[in-house]
């Protein structure tokens, strides 16, 4: 019965559940005392470019979340599976939340760099645009309510999402020039950037996995409690 | 297919209440731009472009709600889809039947536009139409789906703005240069113009192979 | 430098919020557990009576 399905999901999560927290806090000590012991000053900025190793990092698993978004949405439309549903709404829960960290901690290095706190430069247009996608796809899941239906709305909003990146982009570029990209990295920077990095992508797993835990949860107790109504 | 998109037609001939309050809205969304702006601003080519654009998404989002609210009130996608046809053929027809209503709105408010800023027709005489349908087309495309979407959602005024408007960034800032080239006379057929037709065959596609998926019970 | 504490103490506070998010509603669920076995409960009480 529904127990078995529960006792699966309960054996998977054990290895993840007792691994990935601390593999998690260890990446992130060591990125933390990488960025404020180990790497040295940016030359021309100084202190604040330290903020470029969580920024980054940042937006790459904002575009990490987007790509699970739009291959989850089709694997569901493909195959109709259930999980990858799931999987694709905590995907896009993430990619939002590391999308606003992106949109908190750009405007906090612009501002002593540049003096303002925002420029329509192409990299903050796009991910501001982004940023409004992913509000778009949450929003709908929120009012579209729970059903089966609003699966396929979802899983269509999100390959046309992605379908719309690469336009987006070469619209955005043409629109404001080309912005100059990471000159050369010192082997220090490189370093950090790269367990920065790597915290990064424990902290988006870990949160993925318990986010999507809670879904596979709530649709048991979902069918379980059909299952009991219908019995009595 | 030429059944559903007769029928829309016909519906619209009747009463002709949908062209009428889209002109009449496109209409008092360029009022308020023009009370904002000063009149060396309005003289403007690029500003004049913007508003053509502003008025038309603006109006066009709530003509395409409309027409598919329309249908979901009716229950008209259930019967539509017990009908032996295939659904992208249900989303050419509704995607055709917005196409027409924005052009037939279109072709009034655009010159009307052009003479009250006093930006020049002669330029535009081929360009302009050209550029408005392309990109008519292209919003009818990327609107129809999304507001098969919207209209079977709680708060469906508000999440079509939500879905389109970041969707349809591409086409907007293309649209946009392309007419303002268009109105400052210069040469408009250049990359904007490319992409403006690449989002169009695009979302065209797009719309046609996943409509299927929107509007199945 | 002040910028680069708000940038850090920023990513902390978005990361916090939404991992307490994610366990206010993964209480939730356990409260629905509970109701369910109660609800079992009963129910095999009455039927064994």
């Amino acid at each position: 019965m529904d127990g078995v399905r529960m006792n699966t999901v309960t054996s998977r999560s054990g290895l993840a559940d007792s691994f990935l927290p601390w593999l998690t806090c260890v990446a992130m000590l060591a990125a933390l005392a990488m960025v404020f012991l180990y790497v040295p000053n940016e030359r021309v900025q100084g202190e604040v470019q330290r903020i470029f190793y969580f920024h980054l990092p940042s937006a790459w698993m904002a575009f990490l979340g987007f790509f699970i978004v739009a291959g989850a949405s089709a694997a569901f439309l493909w195959q109709g599976k259930r999980s990858a549903d799931l999987l694709a709404q905590a995907a896009a829960e993430l990619g939002m939340v590391f999308c606003s960290l992106v949109l908190l901690t750009g405007p906090l290095w612009a501002r002593p760099i540049w003096g303002v706190w925002w420029t329509w430069d192409p990299r903050l247009t796009m991910t501001l645009v982004l940023w409004l996608i992913y509000a778009a796809y949450v929003l709908l899941r929120v009012f579209a309510g729970d059903n089966e239906t609003v699966a396929r709305y979802a899983a269509v909003l999100g390959i046309v999402g992605v379908i719309d990146i690469p336009l987006i982009y070469i619209s955005i570029r043409l629109w404001r020039g080309i912005h100059p990209k990471v000159e050369q990295m010192a082997p220090e920077m490189a370093w950090t950037l790269l367990v920065c990095t790597g915290a990064f992508v424990c902290v988006f797993t870990w949160l993925l996995w318990l986010r999507l835990r809670s879904l596979h949860l709530r649709d048991e107790i979902r069918a379980l409690r059909q299952h009991l109504v219908a019995a009595s | 297919m030429w059944a559903i998109l007769w029928k829309d037609l016909l519906l619209e001939l009747r009463t002709k209440e949908r062209v009428s309050s889209l002109f009449v809205l496109a209409l008092l969304i360029i009022l308020v731009f023009v009370f904002a702006l000063t009149p060396e601003q309005l003289k403007q080519p690029a500003f004049g472009s913007a508003l053509l654009w502003v008025a038309l998404v603006f109006a066009g989002m709530l003509g395409i709600q409309r027409a598919l609210i329309l249908e979901q009130e009716r229950n008209c996608f259930t019967g539509l889809l017990l009908c032996p046809i295939d659904p992208g053929q249900v989303f050419f027809a509704k995607f055709l039947s917005n196409v027409f209503f924005l052009t037939v709105v279109e072709a009034v408010v655009a010159p009307l536009t052009l003479a009250l800023l006093g930006l020049p027709f002669s330029v535009s005489l081929l360009g302009l139409p050209l550029v408005l349908l392309c990109g008519i087309v292209g919003f009818s495309a990327l609107g129809t789906l999304c507001a098969a979407i919207a209209v079977r959602t709680r708060a469906r005024e508000i999440i079509l703005p939500l879905m389109l408007l970041p969707l349809l960034v591409p086409l907007f800032i293309a649209a946009v240069h392309v007419t303002g080239a268009l109105l400052a006379g210069e040469v408009w057929t250049g990359t904007w113009f490319r992409v403006l037709v690449a989002f169009d065959v695009i979302f065209v596609v797009i719309g046609w192979l996943t409509f299927g998926f929107v509007v199945q019970e | 430098m002040s910028y680069l504490f708000a940038a850090f103490s920023v990513v902390w506070i978005v990361i916090f919020l939404y991992a307490l998010s994610i366990s206010r509603r993964q209480q939730e669920l356990s409260r629905e557990v509970e109701t369910l076995r109660r609800m079992t409960e009963e129910k095999t009480n009455t039927e064994s009576l």
